[in-house]
């Protein structure tokens, strides 16, 4: 198959008025400026690698990353806020992605927040977790609780995604909502509903019908649920029933189920991965999962997970993932060091493997240390026509706080895998963070 | 044309819903749009200060005890509100892994922060083919509509 051809749907023309309109929307407030808190975080990355070419060349790849992010918040002393946050690449050595620069913009929105009731707007691109939707949107979001505890929202706009999939294109608008009833301390209950328009698999829109749950039966102890039903496919999409018990401030036990089915779950999806021959559109997924989190002395916490995966299909077969890790915090919690092993098994040779991790870090002052080492342990080889069953990483840092507001760092990584023989990479960060008042952990 | 007209109906009764949301919006404060006070570096625990419940999310604050339990499932409790979330990290935290394009994992960006639980660690790429066919699912949450500029190397 060919490249897939870029359609830009008729809502994706909206983005730069969007963008733009929400960029200037600060400067309304802008005789009021002064009330308003302002935090600015640049993460600057210079990375350097190399990679083999067929035939003997070799590529030096060196790009130059730039993450912005902005938030103003008490806009002209009101409940208004403008929050930003973007990316660019500039290469400085071969083209590492398509083309030589790139970027993307992720969110740029005005934000009002009512002093009761939770109620809000939000008005331009911004990420958005709502019932069924998980959505980054060019639109807008409104949500209200009212005395009673109902409460509703509503969301519409541009769906912002990008599509690899050979003949589907983005969706063009996705509009939905939520209706939901919340008690203080006990409860939540939801029923929410989105569309997206588009072609996607059957030739289909998207629209989803979806219930949330949040119970509290006993104060240790809580139940949350989640179903989502795709009426494109006419198939329940997934399904998440857990139960959480944290008896005291030192552990937290989680256990519960979870399943969802190719054809309702993937039925949206852009990206080929997930759509026959590459997966087989009748299978479906039930798992069992648990993680117990116990701080069993103050500093060191144990965390054990389990999961337990079965397919409706043969292949690619059922499966068991086992995990145990310790950590420990120390140096007022600025340091962390831990160590941790992970297993699956599984019906078939080729999905089993084993994960062991070691990190810790050395923060004394101004200085930061870390190391990091990971390997993980395949019992077949993973690709074809290479031998190699083992993969070994190790990321070493070492960053200086110049400033209180500027740090310098930099990671080494080394890498042996079946990919890489042996590869080194090189990264150099500078972070800078501005803040003209206190709070928050941004 | 059915399906169109039973979205307008649940359109319209949200829109009624929400006039009648607003002229009795819950008299109860928001959360703060911004934790008042710094925080220490770390996993946060809001039960060394909190002992009630979040007017912000309308749970107690043990929910959101940033344990492994609840970064595992932070999923479920966004889905019914990001306010409490906000107060304390800008918009710019969750997509830090929920990106439409991206080019660099969670964690190169976060060499320095080996204690975060940043998915896809070491050289995923070989990985990735066993976790893909045993639960494709956890896959497509992130990778099913973005953050696809790397997929299609390999998926065409």
């Amino acid at each position: 198959m060919g490249r897939p051809t870029t359609v830009i749907p008729p809502g994706k023309r909206l983005l730069p008025a969007v963008v733009a309109v929400t960029l200037l929307l600060p400067l309304l407030f802008a005789r009021t400026a002064p009330a308003a808190d302002l935090s600015v975080s640049s993460k600057t990355f210079l990375r350097y690698y190399e990679r083999e070419l067929a035939g003997g060349n070799k590529d030096t790849y060196a790009p130059l990353y730039e993450y912005l992010s902005a938030d103003a918040t008490n806009l002209g002393g009101k409940p208004l806020a403008f929050h930003f946050y973007g990316w660019g690449r500039l290469d400085l050595g071969d083209a590492s992605g398509s083309g030589k620069e790139s970027g993307d913009v992720g969110s740029a929105y005005l934000e009002y927040l009512h002093p009761q009731g939770n109620a809000q707007m939000k008005l331009g691109r911004f990420f958005l977790t709502e019932g069924a939707a998980m959505e980054t949107l060019d639109g807008a979001f409104v949500k209200a609780t009212s005395s009673v505890g109902l409460g509703v929202s509503l969301y519409g706009g541009a769906p912002v995604e990008q599509s690899i999939l050979n003949g589907t294109s983005t969706g063009s608008s996705l509009y939905g909502g939520r209706v939901f009833f919340a008690k203080a301390g006990f409860a939540e209950i939801g029923a929410s509903y989105l569309v997206e328009n588009g072609s996607f698999q059957g030739g289909e829109d998207r629209e989803e019908v979806g219930g949330d749950l949040w119970l509290r039966v006993a104060p240790p102890v809580e139940l949350t649920a989640r179903a989502t039903y795709n009426r494109s496919a006419s198939e329940m999409a997934s399904q998440r029933y857990a139960v959480r018990i944290v008896p005291g401030a030192t552990v937290d036990i989680s256990a519960g189920y979870e399943s969802y089915t190719y054809k309702g779950l993937f039925q949206s999806t852009l990206n080929p991965a997930f759509v026959p021959p590459s997966v087989d559109n009748n299978d479906d997924v039930q798992t069992i999962f648990g993680i117990v989190d116990w701080a069993f002395v103050p500093g060191w916490t144990l965390e054990v997970g389990g999961k337990i995966i079965r397919h409706e299909k043969s292949d690619p077969g059922d499966a068991n993932r086992g995990e145990v890790g310790v950590r420990y915090a120390y140096n007022d919690k600025k340091d962390v060091a831990g160590f941790s092993a992970a297993f699956v098994s599984a019906d078939q040779a080729k999905n089993e493997y084993q994960e062991y991790r070691g990190f810790a870090s050395y923060s004394p002052s101004k200085l930061r240390l870390t190391l990091d080492a990971l390997t993980q342990q395949y019992k077949e080889a993973p690709i074809p026509g290479v031998g190699k069953k083992n993969q070994y990483q190790v990321v070493a840092t070492a960053g200086y706080q110049l400033l209180a507001s500027l740090q310098l760092s930099g990671n080494l990584t080394y890498t042996q895998s079946p990919n890489f023989q042996e590869d080194w990479a090189g990264l150099v960060r500078v972070n800078y963070d501005f803040a003209t008042s206190t709070g928050g952990k941004k | 044309m059915m399906r169109r007209a039973y979205a307008m109906n649940i359109v319209g009764a949200a829109l009624l819903a929400l006039l009648f949301g607003c002229s009795s919006v819950s008299q109860t404060p928001s959360v703060p749009p911004k934790h008042p006070e710094d925080l220490p570096q770390g996993r946060v625990d809001c039960l060394e200060c909190h002992q009630d419940v979040s007017t912000g999310a309308l749970k107690p604050y043990s929910m959101a005890r940033h344990s492994r339990v609840f970064i595992d499932s932070h999923g479920t409790y966004a889905r019914q509100g990001q306010n409490l979330c906000a107060s304390c990290h800008a918009p710019a935290f969750c997509q830090t892994c929920h990106a439409r394009k991206e080019e660099m994992k969670p964690d190169t960006k976060m060499g320095d922060r080996p204690d975060r639980r940043a998915p896809h660690r070491g050289d995923y790429l070989v990985t990735h083919r066993i976790d893909g066919r045993l639960d494709p699912g956890s896959c497509f949450r992130c990778h099913g509509n973005k953050m696809d500029t790397r997929c299609k190397q390999c998926h065409q």
